[in-house]
């Protein structure tokens, strides 16, 4: 891999002529003999750059929820009003308690949902509107690493929204889990994240090449996107709907799934066995996050060729 | 200087530095508005436009029904016009509190304009009304058709003759009004927060929605959240159109063993209440909205947050 780099550019005088020990500081901490030495990386070096980017991606994301305390009330308190209003559409319905989990475990979800579409998938395009998007570009790493650290960053902050979704709710109205299957269940919520995260990974490509379409496009992914993915609902009850949802959005595979595992005493869904909704989850990470490093390669080559990606505001 | 001879029109006008008032803060509003509406219109064909202004809308509506349907089956049929309409306003009032921060953050965090209007002649909270009008038009263009959608498509009973339309224009320009003093509170509020505020709007608009009888009546509440329901603008913004609407329907205010009937001993409120009641509380919000407003602007200035830009 070649990469720039060269902090001092070869002085005039030539170099000399036998190989001597390294005399030029090339690359910044690892003295080399030529600036050509310095560009060939070895794959240790890659790893550990790619590495590198994928912490100082994540590091704004970590920190900043440390410094800014508004985010408390509103990414922890407040959703968690607007789950309990669903709680309260049940429970003036009489619904059994078991819908009330379902709506705690969507409520949970949606932080992760939220922050795909908003912080993974239009990601890419706000930075190109802030310029940052060719540095990206430019910079010696691969971009995918740049990916990576915002999924990683987007997961801790939204994890805790989640968890508090999750612990409050079921503290207030007293939902109670049956769970039979705890290791599945695990793998499923972790296959749910691989899959959402490499949704938005994916999408973050595309919406840079939409352009100003991206963040009407964030609008169509909320609330269309929950009412097909059965968010306080069985996805089963929308029928072909219900089944094409469970075969394209990770959201309403991986939910089902979840309350298949979470509540067990609800009976059949009409939706597959929770294990073949893992499977089609782990289907979903391997074709989105592939399909997330094609798209990129082919936004990079395209923006490098005609210059014309990375210009903010188009 | 003596100007004696001078042609008036030559004489300088002091107006051009002290500014023209209302003719001032009328063009400063058109001139927002119209920019507001081509950021969010002239990007795509109509017909695409469209179909991203009523999907958010109409699905919300959909996901309420469908909740209905699971639990109530076809009984469940009877309370779609009160999900509907409660469910279409509630886009409306997302829509016009979205519209003032989003200005805000499109205008300091993409655009990086936000200095230079705010340093312009014109008064910046005109131009952010300005600039949020045309969301709130969106908005407004959402839930009519969702109404339309519960009409045609849901089977919603729907009377035109029936509706009481002196209510309804009254609690709509009364409504119109609350919703852009909170998105006036929120544009505040994202004056002062960084860039992931762009979803604040929408959390705080859903934390209301528990208070306000949108989908479910207030006595469905614990007593301690009713009160906040009762006190909220919204509640009866909502209670008025519905019962505009649809007269004699279900009330979200009252109902058997709710505050409202505790309090009032009556079952539920009739239209001079509910217009009364929106009168005063809408009123208090829109003056604390500006004391906010200013208190919030008065921050920012002095801590130098009017031409930040923050990432994560």
């Amino acid at each position: 891999m070649t990469a720039p780099g060269v902090a001092q550019p070869n002085p005039s005088p030539p170099l000399p002529a036998k190989p001597a020990a390294p005399v030029l500081r090339a690359f910044v901490g690892r003295p080399t003999a030529s600036p050509q030495a310095a560009a060939s990386w070895t794959p240790r070096q890659v790893w550990a750059n790619n590495l590198r980017s994928v912490v100082g991606r994540a590091y704004p994301r970590i920190i900043g929820l440390t410094r800014e305390p508004s985010w408390l009330i509103f990414q922890m308190l407040l959703p968690f009003l607007t789950t309990s209003s669903f709680v309260f559409v049940y429970r003036a319905l009489d619904a059994p308690q078991a819908y009330i989990g379902f709506v705690v475990i969507g409520g949970a979800m949606t932080a992760f949902w939220l922050n795909v579409v908003w912080m993974m998938a239009a990601q890419l395009y706000w930075e190109k509107d802030q310029g940052n998007l060719e540095l990206y570009f430019a910079a010696p790493m691969n971009v995918m690493s740049v990916l990576i650290g915002m999924a990683v960053g987007g997961l801790v902050m939204s994890s805790t929204r989640a968890v508090a979704i999750l612990f409050i709710a079921t503290v207030v109205f007293g939902v109670s889990f049956s769970i039979s299957q705890w290791t599945l269940l695990i793998a499923v919520f972790v296959l749910t994240l691989a899959a959402l995260y490499g949704f938005g990974m994916m999408l973050a490509s595309l919406f840079v090449m939409w352009g100003r379409e991206a963040f009407h496009l964030t609008q169509l992914m909320t609330e269309p996107v929950y009412f097909v993915s059965g968010l306080n609902f069985p996805v089963g009850r929308l029928g072909f709907i219900g089944a094409l949802a469970i075969a394209l959005i990770p959201l309403a595979v991986g939910l089902d799934a979840m309350r298949q595992l979470a509540f067990v005493s609800t009976g059949p869904t009409g939706t597959p066995e929770p294990w073949v909704e893992a499977l089609i989850l782990v289907a979903m990470t391997i074709v989105f996050i592939g399909l997330a490093r094609w798209l990129l390669h082919s936004m990079e080559e395209r923006a490098r060729r005609e210059g014309r990606l990375t210009v903010r505001w188009r | 200087m003596i100007d004696v001879g001078l042609n008036p029109r030559d004489r300088f006008d002091p107006a051009r530095a002290r500014g023209r008032g209302t003719v001032d803060l009328l063009r400063s509003f058109r001139t927002a508005a119209s920019l507001g509406w081509k950021m969010e219109a002239n990007w795509t064909d109509p017909v695409l436009f469209f179909i991203y202004s009523v999907a958010k809308p109409v699905a919300s509506a959909l996901i309420l029904v469908f909740m209905l349907q699971v639990i109530a089956g076809p009984a469940g049929i009877a309370l779609r016009p009160f999900v509907i309409v409660g469910s279409a306003l509630w886009s409306f009032v997302v829509s016009g509190v979205a519209g003032l921060a989003w200005a805000v953050l499109d205008d300091r965090e993409r655009y990086r304009m936000l200095k230079y209007i705010y340093v312009s002649p014109s008064s910046f909270l005109t131009v952010l009304l300005g600039r949020g009008l045309a969301r709130l038009a969106v908005g407004a263009m959402g839930a009519g058709i969702t109404l339309a959608v519960g009409v045609i498509v849901l089977g919603v009973p729907f009377n035109v003759l029936a509706v009481d339309w002196p209510l309804l224009v009254i609690v709509l320009v009364l409504g119109v009004i609350t919703i852009c003093s909170l998105a006036v509170v929120m544009a505040a509020v994202c004056l002062q927060t960084r860039q992931e505020s762009w979803d604040y709007p929408e959390v705080v608009v859903g934390a209301l929605f528990l208070v306000v009888g949108a989908v479910f009546p207030l006595s469905v509440l614990p007593l301690p959240l009713q009160v906040f329901g009762l006190i909220s603008p919204l509640s009866w913004w909502i209670a008025g159109v519905r019962q505009a609407l649809f007269p004699g329907g279900p009330s979200s205010i009252g109902g058997p063993g709710s505050l409202w009937q505790q309090l009032s001993g009556q079952l539920n409120p009739n239209p001079v209440q509910i217009v009364l009641v929106l009168l005063v509380t809408g009123a208090i919000v829109t003056l604390g909205s500006a004391m906010l407003f200013r208190a919030g602007e008065a921050r920012a200035k002095d801590r130098g947050l009017i031409d930040r830009t923050t990432g994560s």
